[in-house]
């Protein structure tokens, strides 16, 4: 009788879940251990703008109890960071100082919010939005009826800032390249979403470049832009949506190919046997464009984790999905996007 | 084997004994001792020792074990608590640290010190606790009817040594001047006058005082430890015995077949009470 | 009674090793939480080795309402050795929080760092302990102040409080040291406070006190000792042994101050020997011991007895039998206690069942001993010894000695020591007292204390009937019922450390609807019969849990009461678990019908 197989999944977002859920369909012995950075088991990220209406426990943002993950024999360990995969040892070295050996390796850590190199300094300044905590945060900042300002409004800066305006607050948007991704829009296009969030009561900067972020705790509002015009826009949240990107450093010493995200076949494997990537983290071969390409939002990433999954345990599936990309904002805000409505 | 026989007393000797003051010391308990035990000498140079010191007997406290030397507080008319076996010594330490004014004396048997009591001698000589511990010691257990002690010689047969003893007798003198005991001294009850002498002179030592009498059972010890033996071997000792010398005292202490009456060592230093009242007074200083 | 629930009431348990300073972290938290006015019950767990790196744990349950035992899970959780908490997580309840170590100086094995452990519902919160320390201090020796720090930080406590008690603990230390520990902890409290706080543990305003700063926190060994000292102890005589050593070590420093008799002898016979002959010389005399030292007592506790002498003994229980368990609890020493020695030897056996109650029974001990004139034992155990309790102490000094009963004769007449009384009291002399010499004797005696075996009955009476009364001794609390009046479904009796479980237990059965009272017995000799009996009278079914395994308690009772009792024994060297007893108070409650079992099974 052989051991059972340790699979050990790295994040623990959708790519992570679904992987999990589906390894332990496919082999009911196998042993399976998601190792995280987050406090929290897995909850949806999309649904964070919900805390402004009313859903402070975390309890109930979770996809299944926690005593899901013991029934299913699922180790979750979490505010765990990886620093280091060794891909010939088949271990990876956590930044608490204990090594995890694996069989099979999935990583789907995601990727982390993208900030232009002129706002770096003033990222003291700024909120994030990347977990419940992040969340939480923006939520207390914020008093009410208090004014956001969104650089760049990535979809998941968009989806906020409607909740925003939906809830009562005031929202202004400075927009650049990112805003819509992953979508990609057309100038015309772009200019007809933009003028529908305008009517929506959001307040739009469309040519401007921010160039910092000020301290301003002293006056009415706490926080100001600076653009580059030398306009100042006040406000008392700053955040950045301008995209994700892949969050590979600690692949470095793994033996894997990575580009901007980790490299995997259409299998979602990477150049090592045992390792294999999913979500927002890779870059999958596109054989007809022979190129590598992302693909983001999640429902991408859940079905990306799901074949890593099956693949994980001997299957060979092809990942063919070929996603329309249309975004659309009707007339009352309501939006549409094939990344993004739930 | 000879049972011990009831005391008799004859009603003119009583009266005699009553007239004469000192005899207020004794109770109106007579002692249940064999006729010619040495233990009389014993009760008879305590009561004369209180009345040269002058003591009220009210401030006297005998604490003693158990065995015959045990019965000793019952047969003097002073307050005495007879506890158990081996455990005068603490006892008497309470009484004494709790109230100082009295004067604590020590009694009990060989057995009831060296066997079963051996444990709390070291302590309270080290300690220089200011009583006098008198033990009598005639190398048998006379209250259970013969049987063999710590002091017991070689080769002596009692009734749990049917094939004589085969332990080495230890050594109280030699034990009590290790153990620095600030008053050593040897006495033996065919000796009466002398015995009164070193209990008196034992009571005045400021400190632990042991006295080791010598004494027959004359019930149980029909070979060894008789008043003809005894009288034969004890000596005084030498006019010259430095009692400062405690190597000395050791010296003279050794000797077996010669057992040397007197004072083997004295020394002047700190009581346990004297001991706890410079630290009471430590606690509070500061 | 019901509970607030927006009132506070948090366990926080911190365990480490021995070298983690993981006590010092858990008095400190303690401390300051009584100073904030919070209620504080806690029990810290040690190893049995000195030195090394044995495990060590710190609970502390912080209420805003009158408590009266841990916890059964705890809310909060830190980890300053993984090793030694791994085992332990799991006693945090579902969505408490876990602390722990983000930055090992050494790399540990797979699967032995907490993360590993941590339960999916619980929420951990890793931080960089040591390097926070090493920042502040140069040190990491202050990993213990810097997750006090944490946690006042993520709970939003007040700074202050924790710098007060942090310059009181190491007052006797150079200023560097408080200095150096103050740093840490407001590093840790910087750290804790940028947590985002995700768990659900709610700390919120202390008991409204209206003269808070009269609520002193103590362990059972320390309430003793002030009961002691409130009541004018003379002298102690003691042996070392655990867990009753900090009773003597603490007797130590302050009798001397008093001008009284502190003494440590040779061994436990001597102590309580000692303890005896100043008894009898007219002193308030006490000792303490563990069940070994008490079965070394038990000859002279007889004497005691026989002799009619007053003194204390304190008798803190451990696991036995033998030299047993060193440094865990157990309730194994009733027997002894009650019965233990040769002959019938009947004396007073207290058993106080929290910290306030060690001090109140040890203020009135040497009172109850005087006036019987018989030894009186204390019987705590080592979860009493050491548990820290919030308590209010008297106002005024209600223990100081009243005046003795002196006897009174005539001139010429002689003393009965032993005279028989309507009450069978018989006032006592001390040596030095003018007309009254006697001696006392561990023999049978007769009035006038003289050996005499004819008279053996009528003294045995004397002894025994003498104590009837003591369940009636003015300001005593003999016993005491708790819960529902008249008529129950299960009544859960009970003594020692455990009534505070038994009485957290009953009221959790009570919230479930069952008819429950509890009734705790502090007097276990003699016995307040007719309470007992009026107990057993309204109580369908009765739980006798107890820390030992023959059930020693419930023997006793059902032998005194004559009807049998349900048994729940729990050896395990820890308190009482009030999930066992909630178990098997549902058992009862459920059954219909009283179940008849045979004594003593």
């Amino acid at each position: 009788m052989t051991a059972p197989l340790h699979h050990v999944i790295i994040g623990s977002g959708s790519a992570g879940y679904g992987a999990a859920m589906t390894l332990r369909g496919e082999d009911a012995d196998c042993m399976i251990t998601m190792v995280t950075i987050d406090a929290l088991p897995f909850y949806n990220r999309y649904d964070l703008p919900g805390v402004f209406r009313g859903h402070h426990d975390w309890r109930k943002l979770l996809a299944v109890p926690p005593a899901r993950y013991d029934e299913l024999g699922i180790k979750l360990r979490r505010s765990s960071r990886v620093v280091d995969v060794d891909g010939e040892r088949q271990t990876i070295s956590l930044a608490h100082q204990e090594d995890v050996a694996y069989d099979r390796l999935l990583v789907c850590a995601g990727g982390r919010s993208y900030l232009a190199e002129n706002l770096i300094d003033s990222v003291g300044l700024m909120h994030g939005f990347g977990s419940f905590e992040a969340a939480m945060r923006v939520y207390r900042a914020l008093p009410k009826g208090g004014t956001a300002i969104i650089i760049g409004g990535d979809m998941i800066g968009i989806d906020l800032a409607l909740t925003l305006l939906d809830t009562g607050y005031r929202v202004v948007l400075i927009a650049n390249q990112q805003t819509f991704w992953p979508h990609v829009v057309e100038p015309v296009e772009r200019k007809r979403l933009l003028k529908a969030l305008e009517n929506k009561g959001m307040t739009i900067f469309a040519d401007e470049r921010p160039v910092g972020v000020l301290d301003t705790r002293n006056k009415k509002f706490s926080r100001a832009v600076a653009l580059e015009s030398g306009t100042e826009i006040t406000g008392d949240v700053v955040m950045s949506f301008c995209g994700l990107s892949s969050s590979v450093e600690f692949m470095l010493g793994a033996g894997v190919d990575i580009e901007r995200g980790i490299l995997v076949n259409p299998e979602l494997r990477t150049t090592n046997e045992t390792i294999w990537a999913a979500g927002d983290i890779c870059q999958i071969w596109h054989d007809k464009e022979k190129i590598y390409k992302f693909y983001h939002g999640w429902k991408n990433v859940r079905v990306m984790g799901e074949l890593a999954a099956r693949n994980m345990s001997g299957s060979h599936e092809i990942f063919d999905v070929e996603v329309e990309d249309r975004l659309d904002i009707d007339d009352d805000g309501n939006l549409r996007s094939t990344f993004w409505t739930r | 084997m000879n049972r011990p026989l009831k005391p008799v007393y004859l009603e003119e000797k009583l009266e005699e004994i009553r007239s004469d003051g000192h005899q207020d010391y004794r109770s109106k308990s007579l002692p249940t001792w064999c006729p010619g035990c040495g233990y009389f000498s014993v009760a008879e140079g305590f009561t004369f020792a209180l009345n040269r010191l002058g003591i009220d007997y009210k401030d006297v406290v005998v604490v003693s074990g158990i065995g015959c030397a045990s019965r000793f507080p019952f047969f003097v008319s002073t307050y005495g608590f007879h506890t158990l076996h081996g455990r005068t010594l603490p006892v008497a330490t309470g009484i004494k640290l709790a109230n100082d004014a009295l004067t604590v004396v020590a009694v009990g048997g060989d057995g009831d010190a060296f066997a079963i009591g051996g444990g709390h001698i070291p302590h309270a000589a080290r300690r220089n606790i200011n009583l006098t511990y008198i033990v009598f010691d005639n190398g048998i257990y006379g209250l259970t009817k013969g049987q063999t002690s710590p002091t017991s010689a070689l080769g002596f047969r009692t009734s749990t040594t049917p094939y004589e003893n085969g332990d080495e007798p230890l050594h109280p003198l030699m034990m009590l001047l290790s153990y620095r005991a600030s008053w050593v001294g040897q006495a033996y009850a065919g000796r009466p006058h002398h015995l009164a002498d070193m209990i008196a002179t034992a009571m005045n030592h400021r400190g632990f005082s042991y006295l080791h009498v010598l004494s027959p059972c004359v019930t149980f010890d029909k070979t060894d430890r008789t008043y003809a033996n005894l009288g034969m071997q004890v000596r005084d000792l030498p006019d010259d015995h430095d009692s400062g010398n405690l190597m000395g005292a050791m010296a003279e202490a050794s000797h077996d077949d010669a057992p040397a009456l007197g004072v083997f060592y004295k020394e002047d230093r700190p009581t346990l009470d004297e001991v706890m009242d410079a630290t009471n007074k430590r606690s509070t200083a500061g | 009674m019901t509970k607030d629930m927006n009132n506070t009431d948090i366990q926080i348990a911190i365990c480490g090793s021995a070298g983690d300073g993981t006590i010092a972290s858990g008095d400190i938290m303690k401390r300051a939480a009584a100073l904030m006015g919070y209620n504080v019950i806690a029990f810290d767990l040690y190893p049995p080795e000195i030195r090394g790196f044995g495990k060590c744990i710190s609970r502390i349950r912080i209420s805003s309402e009158q408590t009266y035992s841990l916890k059964r899970e705890s809310d909060i959780f830190i980890s300053l050795n993984d090793n030694h908490a791994i085992p332990h997580v799991g006693e945090v309840r579902d969505y408490g929080a876990v602390v722990f170590e983000d930055s090992l100086i050494a790399r540990v094995p797979e699967g032995r760092h907490i993360s590993a452990h941590i339960k999916p519902a619980q929420v951990p919160y890793a931080f960089s302990i040591r390097q926070i320390s090493e920042q502040a201090t140069n040190s990491a020796r202050s990993r213990n102040i810097v997750v006090l720090g944490f946690i006042a930080g993520l709970y939003d406590m007040p700074a202050r409080v924790f710098h007060r008690v942090i310059a009181a603990k190491f007052a006797t230390k150079p200023q560097i040291v408080i200095d150096d520990n103050t740093k840490a902890f407001d590093a840790g409290m910087r750290a804790g406070g940028a947590v985002f706080k995700l768990d659900d543990v709610a700390v919120g305003k202390p008991r409204d006190y209206s003269n808070g700063s009269d609520a002193v926190m103590m362990t059972g060994n320390e309430a003793i000792v002030r009961g002691f000292l409130e009541a004018g102890i003379g002298s102690y005589f003691g042996y070392p042994i655990t867990p009753a050593t900090s009773i003597m070590e603490r007797l130590a420093v302050e009798i001397p101050r008093r001008g009284g008799q502190f003494l440590q002898t040779e061994d436990e016979i001597a102590a309580i020997a000692a303890t005896i002959g100043a008894a009898y010389a007219g002193s308030r005399a006490a000792t303490a011991t563990s069940g070994p030292g008490l079965a070394l007592m038990s000859e002279m506790l007889g004497l005691g007895v026989m002799a009619e002498v007053p003194l204390v003994v304190v008798v803190s229980q451990r696991g036995g039998p033998s030299t047993g368990l060193p440094t865990k609890t157990e309730q194994s020493d009733l027997n002894l206690a009650v019965y233990g020695g040769s002959g019938d030897a009947r004396r007073i056996v207290l058993a106080p069942t929290n910290v306030e109650g060690c001090y109140r029974c040890a203020g009135m001990a040497f009172e109850i001993a005087e006036t019987y004139q018989t030894p009186v034992i204390l019987l705590i155990d080592l979860y009493l010894s050491n548990r820290y309790e919030t308590v209010i102490p008297s106002e005024e000094n209600t223990f100081a000695p009243k005046p003795r009963l002196r006897p009174e004769i005539a001139k010429g007449d002689i003393y009965k020591r032993f005279e028989l009384t309507y009450n069978h009291i018989s006032p006592r002399a001390l040596p030095g007292e003018e007309g009254l010499m006697h001696t006392i004797t561990g023999l049978e005696h007769n009035e006038q204390g003289r050996p005499n075996d004819a008279i053996h009955s009528v003294m045995s009476i004397k002894r025994h009937e003498k104590l009837n009364s003591a369940t009636r001794f003015p300001g005593l609390t003999v016993c005491k019922r708790f819960g529902d009046e008249g008529p129950v479904d299960v009544g859960i009796l009970g003594w020692g450390s455990t009534f505070g479980e038994i009485l957290e237990t009953m009221f959790e059965a009570q919230a479930e609807g069952i008819r429950c009272s509890a009734m705790k017995v502090v007097m276990l000799s003699p016995l307040p019969m007719d309470e007992i009996v009026a107990f057993f009278d309204d109580c369908r079914e009765i739980l006798v849990p107890e820390l030992n395994y023959e059930g020693q308690f419930a023997n006793l009772i059902s032998g005194a009461v004559g009807r049998p009792v349900t048994r729940l024994s729990h050896v395990t060297g820890s308190p009482m678990v009030i999930a066992e007893i909630l178990a098997e108070v549902r058992r009862l409650a459920g059954s219909a019908t009283p179940k008849q079992k045979a004594l003593g099974s």
